[in-house]
């Protein structure tokens, strides 16, 4: 048995199975929210910008509120490159907007969308993982600069060490267990959520290729 | 005639185009009607860059079968796939019609191809010339006429199995 013998059958079965839609019906689906991956990243990278602002304003009450020198440059600093977050962010949007379109070849459009899945994953992932020396290195220094004392921190730690080498043994141990976790952390979490759909593009672009 | 008015005609005369591509990607009826809502979003995104070039059914499939291709669901409802019970059957009756079990037969086949060969198969049925595959698909004819060819072995030995024997 052929395809083609059955083509003029398989074309009328697809065909047929489906309730048709109305002027009406039409016009009302065109109000509805899309699904497609291009518009999630779009949804995440508008949340995203919107908790950046939330945090920029956070910071900067902070940065006015304290008294501590320490804090204010540190929340002061943080306000900035959240400020920077932003436009990164925005440019990110305005790209992945200018580049959704589904009207191309299959293969320009798979090519495109992974092409724009790998920076968003790409950026994502610098992001957070050069957040955590910008975040040690500042607390080192401004701790040491203006150290801040908390009566409950300094009673436990008395208690706990009883030399300086074991406080920085302490905080280097917890810098290195912190950085693995976030560094496998991210790994796992940005493959979850495009990992698998990004291999499964991949494959079709090599399929097409074959 | 308003852009909105006039894309909702065209796609109300072409939707049949829709219709054909959510029947073929998708096996639960939610699903199709999910694919359904989604290609005629993109499409009415995209309309903006249509301007006339080639017909809009050609332009239609291409925008279709994209968003098929790289729809994007977190947890799929039923198996991406067909079976000889889930082909629509309109005429059913309880004679046996060899043609009719031949159609379902090779509709189960095309069911288990991959999301890519799928729809060269679509516009092969659509009677497009390897040319215009290959533009839709972004490949060149030779690659299609060679895909088209394993296709067809494919769903020649595929169909075997879903044939009862008379």
């Amino acid at each position: 048995m052929e395809l083609d013998e059955l083509k003029y059958q398989l074309n009328q079965k697809l065909a047929t199975d489906h309730a048709s839609r109305s002027n009406a019906d039409i016009s009302a689906l065109l109000k509805k929210k899309t699904h497609s991956v291009i518009s999630k990243i779009k949804r995440s990278l508008i949340i995203e910008m919107v908790l950046c602002i939330l945090f920029f304003a956070a910071m900067l009450y902070v940065c006015f509120i304290t008294d501590y020198w320490s804090i204010r440059v540190y929340f002061g600093v943080f306000t900035v490159l959240t400020i920077l977050m932003t436009f990164v962010l925005y440019y990110l949007y305005r790209r992945t907007d200018t580049l959704s379109n589904s009207d191309q070849p299959i293969k320009a459009n798979l090519q495109t969308l992974v092409g724009l899945l790998e920076e968003f994953v790409k950026r994502y992932f610098q992001f957070t993982m050069a957040l955590l020396p910008v975040c040690f290195m500042f607390s080192m220094i401004l701790s040491y600069a203006d150290p801040v004392e908390i009566p409950e921190i300094e009673k436990f730690s008395v208690k706990v060490f009883t030399a300086r080498w074991q406080v920085m043994l302490f905080l280097g141990i917890y810098m290195i267990v912190l950085a693995i976790s976030v560094y496998y952390f991210t790994k796992w979490y940005l493959k979850k959520l495009y990992g698998n759909y990004l291999n499964e593009l991949k494959q079709y672009i090599a399929e097409l290729d074959q | 005639m308003s852009k909105e008015k006039e894309f909702i005609s065209l796609l109300n005369e072409h939707q049949r185009i829709i219709h054909k591509v959510c029947n073929l990607y998708m096996d639960a009826h939610a699903d199709r009607e999910d694919l359904f809502q989604e290609i005629t979003l993109q499409a009415w995104k995209a309309y903006g860059n249509f301007r006339g070039d080639a017909k809009f059914s050609t332009w239609l499939y291409r925008v279709a079968l994209n968003t098929a291709i790289t729809f994007f669901r977190k947890e799929k409802r039923q198996p991406d796939i067909f079976s000889t019970e889930t082909v629509p059957d309109f005429n059913a009756t309880d004679a046996y019609d060899p043609i009719e079990e031949q159609v379902k037969a090779m509709y189960a086949a095309i069911g288990e191809l991959s999301k890519i060969d799928k729809a060269i198969v679509m516009l092969y049925l659509e009677d497009y010339s390897y040319n215009d595959i290959g533009d839709m698909m972004g490949i060149t004819a030779n690659n299609v006429a060679v895909k088209m060819n394993r296709i067809k072995t494919k769903l020649k030995e595929s169909t075997q199995k879903y044939m009862t024997p008379a």
